[in-house]
């Protein structure tokens, strides 16, 4: 008797856990991946600039995410490889401004892009 | 074969014996996971310590990807006596991040170890590589639809479990205390050697995640804020996601309530009426991350004044203290626990808050995710407060007790005030302590702050040291001034286990002032 109790509540406590479980994030829908798995986190919700919709240069984004800037950590190549850094680039470059995106404008002007480091 | 000269070798290698090095090392892992270009180090070299870059610039970077690599990899270093410095996300913003303790050590990059290698439904445990993120397994754990919950820290989209809790890092959730809630590790040793804690050393063994201690002395606590290994695995235990989740927030508007606060809420924490890190925020870290802006109250020079602070309160609806914790079991629970929390908070003078959608801002949301284990990097908002990129973590130990708070709180924000810096702190309600976390922020492109910012950690450390409080971990740049305040025969120990195991001072030395 007690131990049927006991099945009961488990069940039900593993049912309430699968519907947490379920409520999970809405699909990326088409950005680029390390967009939606890393930069979004930031640059989507006000914390570092916008950087959808301004057609900055593929270019000054891979520089940018290898040394990082002001607060913004680098990325490695162990982290984001070349081709997804490459990918990503591009697709950010060309992207319209995310309607989602609750960035703030102001932002660096990619003449502020830093210069590689002497040692 | 690169011709151009080195800039950056490590200490007392020749140029011709660290080229042969990296060739060996190239062989074993392959060309393109070798990087010894200064351009292409540069990801490896950004940190937020007010310390000028070429202190902690690295020789190279290898990038194994396997145990067997490591393995082989460490026979080269041995051969030519050769430090290395093991980084797994390498995301410890402002303790160090991904470069190396000193000068010219050779980084050994885990993250592309990024394997989840196991996770137990039913005993709720994890088996994790280094490279493996806090989003990674949030992601994993989503996908297999596992009503599982781990603990992490703030920077938890982009940092690891196995690197925090090897620097021994603190998150939100009942199982915040991270070390402590982990069961088992593999670590690489100088010498090539695999070891297995508990009871992962005995053969065919199936509780190497479910019991820490094994037999004989528990070898794990060596292995964290050290230099004795490279730890290549590790377990953890992960909670079953609650029926019920109940976060909320209670704001006092003095910055002396903080010792009622704190009397207050210590039982109920050691009772494990509230079972999680419960945070203590004070109003200049929700500030930033409310997206106030400092010019708007703070224009000039120098520390913010306190009725700027208050203003910024009156304005934006912070508490002075901000006090966030939560429930979690069923609802039939919760709704009992939850009287005694809003008792606690009428008889206090706390204000009550659960919704944060209405009620709180963006602080609170970001709270309220890290309390379940959900990633974000919403805490990275602290980081627009000054600008410039420069932040240090001061980070002492307290009693749980209101007294010591308010005098900890006090100490602090006068020393900072002197340089020119603003209190931004919190404290995290361990269990019996407290973390009490200040960010030392200031602005890097600054020489002035620079100096200035080094000049205030290094009379934090020491006003505090005198009065007997020790900080739970550092950065880099402080690691041999902060082990000197534990005392020497501690330091002497240490000193010997690193003699017997890495004789040739290979694995990071100066980690934590551990060195032969």
């Amino acid at each position: 008797m007690q131990s049927n109790k006991i099945r009961i509540l488990v069940a039900s406590l593993a049912l309430s856990c699968a519907h947490i479980a379920l409520a999970a994030d809405p699909p990326a829908e088409g950005r680029d991946r390390t967009y939606a798995k890393v930069c979004s986190f930031c640059h989507d919700k006000g914390v570092g600039p916008a950087i959808l919709g301004r057609a900055l240069p593929a270019a000054y984004i891979e520089n940018v995410v290898r040394h990082g800037f002001r607060a913004m950590p680098s990325f490695r190549s162990s982290e984001i490889d070349n081709t997804a850094l490459a990918s990503v680039a591009r697709w950010v470059s060309q992207s319209p401004a995310s309607k989602a995106s609750t960035a703030s404008p102001a932002s660096p002007a990619p003449s502020a892009a830093p210069a590689t480091k002497a040692q | 074969m690169t011709t151009t000269p080195r800039n950056v070798l490590p200490k007392g290698v020749s140029a011709n014996d660290f080229e042969q090095a990296l060739a060996q090392i190239r062989a074993i892992v392959g060309a393109e996971y070798v990087v010894a270009e200064d351009t292409a180090l540069a990801p490896y070299n950004k940190i937020m310590m007010a310390v000028p870059d070429e202190q902690h610039a690295p020789s190279a970077a290898v990038m194994p990807d396997s145990v067997e690599q490591i393995q082989a990899i460490m026979k080269v270093l041995n051969q030519h006596r050769i430090p290395v410095y093991p980084i797994s996300t390498g995301k410890n913003l402002g303790y160090g991040s991904a470069a190396p303790v000193e000068r010219g050590q050779l980084v050994m990059d885990l993250r592309r170890m990024n394997r989840i290698l196991d996770v137990d439904a039913e005993l709720c445990t994890a088996l994790v590589e280094p490279g493996v993120t806090y989003q990674q397994l949030y992601d994993y754990l989503q996908e297999k639809k596992l009503p599982l919950w781990f603990s992490c820290p703030a920077p938890s989209v982009i940092a690891g479990p196995l690197g925090n809790m090897v620097d021994r890092g603190v998150g939100y959730t009942p199982y915040g205390e991270h070390f402590l809630f982990s069961s088992g590790m593999e670590v690489v040793l100088a010498d090539g050697e695999v070891l297995r804690t508990g009871m992962g050393s005995m053969p065919g063994s199936n509780t190497w995640q479910v019991f820490k201690w094994g037999y004989g002395p528990t070898l794990d606590g060596i292995f964290t804020q050290s230099n004795y290994g490279i730890v290549t695995k590790m377990g953890m235990w992960l909670m079953p996601a609650p029926p019920d989740y109940r976060p909320f927030l209670i704001q006092y508007p003095e910055d002396t309530d903080i010792t009622k606060i704190v009397d207050a809420l210590r039982p109920l924490r050691i009772a494990m009426v509230i079972p999680n890190a419960v945070v203590i925020a004070h109003t200049l870290w929700e500030a930033p991350c409310t997206k106030v802006n400092r010019a708007d109250y703070h224009p000039g020079p120098g520390a913010i004044s306190d009725e700027a602070v208050q203003k910024i309160r009156k304005d934006h609806n912070l508490g002075a203290w901000n006090v966030y914790a939560a429930l979690y079991g069923t609802p039939e629970t919760n709704a009992a626990n939850w009287k005694i929390i809003e008792q606690v908070a009428a008889a206090t003078g706390g204000t009550l808050i659960t919704d944060s959608t209405e009620q709180g801002g963006r602080a609170t949301q970001y709270r309220f995710d890290l309390m379940k284990g959900k990633p974000n990097l919403g805490e990275f908002d602290l980081y627009n407060w000054r600008g410039g990129g420069g932040s240090m973590w001061f980070a002492p130990v307290s009693q749980a007790k209101g007294s010591e708070t308010l005098k900890q709180m006090q100490l602090a924000k006068g020393i900072l005030a002197k340089y020119g810096f603003d209190y931004v702190g919190e404290f995290i309600v361990g269990w019996r302590d407290m973390h009490h976390v200040i960010d030392l922020l200031y602005d890097r492109s600054d020489a002035e702050q620079m100096k200035k910012a080094h000049a205030c950690f290094d009379e934090l450390l020491q006003a505090f040291a005198r009065e007997g409080y020790g900080v739970y971990r550092a950065n880099t740049a402080f690691a041999e001034k902060v082990a000197a305040t534990y005392g020497p025969v501690k330091r002497d120990v240490e000193r010997r286990l690193k003699r017997a195991l890495d004789p040739n001072n290979i694995i990071a030395p100066g980690r934590c002032g551990i060195s032969i």
